[in-house]
């Protein structure tokens, strides 16, 4: 194929390298702990990138891409520049009041409030662990949209929750991109701390809504806390 | 009531965790790692620590290893209160000399239950 006829395949091109197919050889490690995460070339960026999922987080070192779509749901981007580590996850709050005789939406010990904090210590944690450095953390803040005319306003909810963590913990946000009635799709990039935002067409919303129905569904038990063990 | 300190790096844990404590009674002392709890621990007697196990400074495995070391908390209950739940970090805390292990996230009812059972 002569070169001129070549398709535009993004950001290797842009680079001056060659478009050429990517194989799986190529593919950068994965972290312990995030192998089972499939990842796929990308020709839009140029990239490798992997897709997460409501109630999953990923971290990397590599020069990839993590990208999701948000409805009322947040994604926090979280890296330390200096280590080239990063991260990100997709949260948002349970809704079952019966779990516990604590106020589910007590903003100080609710159980929203003690998955949210949760979701956000597990990417956190990991990137610690790698060597991040918690003041140098760059947090960007993405989702919790109004997306379909509820009676109650789930992502405003999730934006409450985000913003009242953010300030306990004493963490900067250096960008965001919260609220409204569209859903976004987020694509994150780790390694420099870009973030491509997109904003969906609201016909996609019900598609969005019933997934993230599938995952609430799915959080009632795990919400409710962890194990607990004594030793002998 | 029971003097306890609570540990986490985690300003929103430490709340969550002392609103607990506090509501039921027990007088609450917070640190934000384990270096900080140690120096807290030699000056005042607790009759109980919890703690998380990723921090800064000296993280919660440590702490624990640290304070069995100490006669004052041979036989004083420490808890652990983490996001990890592998095999390998559990035998490590029971190694050091950890009284239980509770994986986060966090449930207060199940934390106060705990914590009355391993005070006798």
């Amino acid at each position: 194929m002569p070169s001129s006829a070549r398709p535009f395949t993004g950001a290797s091109e842009l680079a001056g390298l060659a478009p050429v197919a990517q194989d799986a050889s190529q593919l950068p490690p994965a972290l312990p702990g995030f192998e089972s995460f499939q990842r796929f070339w990308d020709r839009d960026n140029g990239c490798w990138m992997v897709k997460i999922l409501p109630g999953e987080y990923y971290v990397s070192r590599s020069e990839e891409a993590i990208s999701t779509v948000l409805g009322s749901c947040i994604s926090a981007c979280v890296r330390d520049p200096t280590r080239g580590i990063g991260g990100m996850n997709h949260f948002m709050l349970p809704q079952d009041a019966t779990q516990g005789p604590n106020d589910w939406l007590d903003p100080a010990i609710g159980l929203a409030t003690r998955y949210g904090s949760y979701a956000m210590e597990n990417l956190i944690n990991d990137l610690l662990k790698l060597g991040a450095v918690r003041e140098r953390l760059e947090i960007k803040l993405f989702g919790g949209g109004r997306i379909l005319a509820a009676m109650t306003d789930v992502g405003g909810r999730n934006i409450e929750f985000i913003r009242n963590y953010m300030t306990l913990e004493g963490y900067r946000v250096a960008a965001e991109d919260l609220g409204g009635t569209q859903p976004r799709k987020v694509v994150y990039f780790p390694a420099s701390g870009r973030a491509r935002l997109r904003k969906l067409r609201p016909v996609e919303n019900r598609i969005i809504s019933h997934h993230e129905q599938l995952y609430l569904d799915s959080l009632g038990k795990q919400a409710a806390g962890g194990e607990v063990e004594l030793f002998d | 009531m029971a003097r306890i300190l609570a540990v986490d790096d985690s300003a929103a844990m430490r709340q969550m965790v002392g609103i607990t404590l506090t509501g039921a009674g027990h007088d609450v002392q917070q640190a934000a790692d384990g270096a900080e709890a140690l120096e807290i621990a030699e000056r005042q007697k607790f009759d109980l620590v919890i703690t998380d196990v990723n921090m800064p400074k000296m993280d919660g495995i440590t702490l624990v290893r640290e304070l069995r070391n100490r006669a004052s908390y041979r036989y004083v209950p420490l808890l652990v209160l983490t996001t990890e739940a592998t095999l390998e970090r559990k035998q490590q805390g029971k190694a050091a000399g950890a009284t239980g292990w509770l994986v986060k996230p966090f449930n207060p009812e199940r934390l106060l239950a705990t914590i009355a059972k391993v005070l006798g």
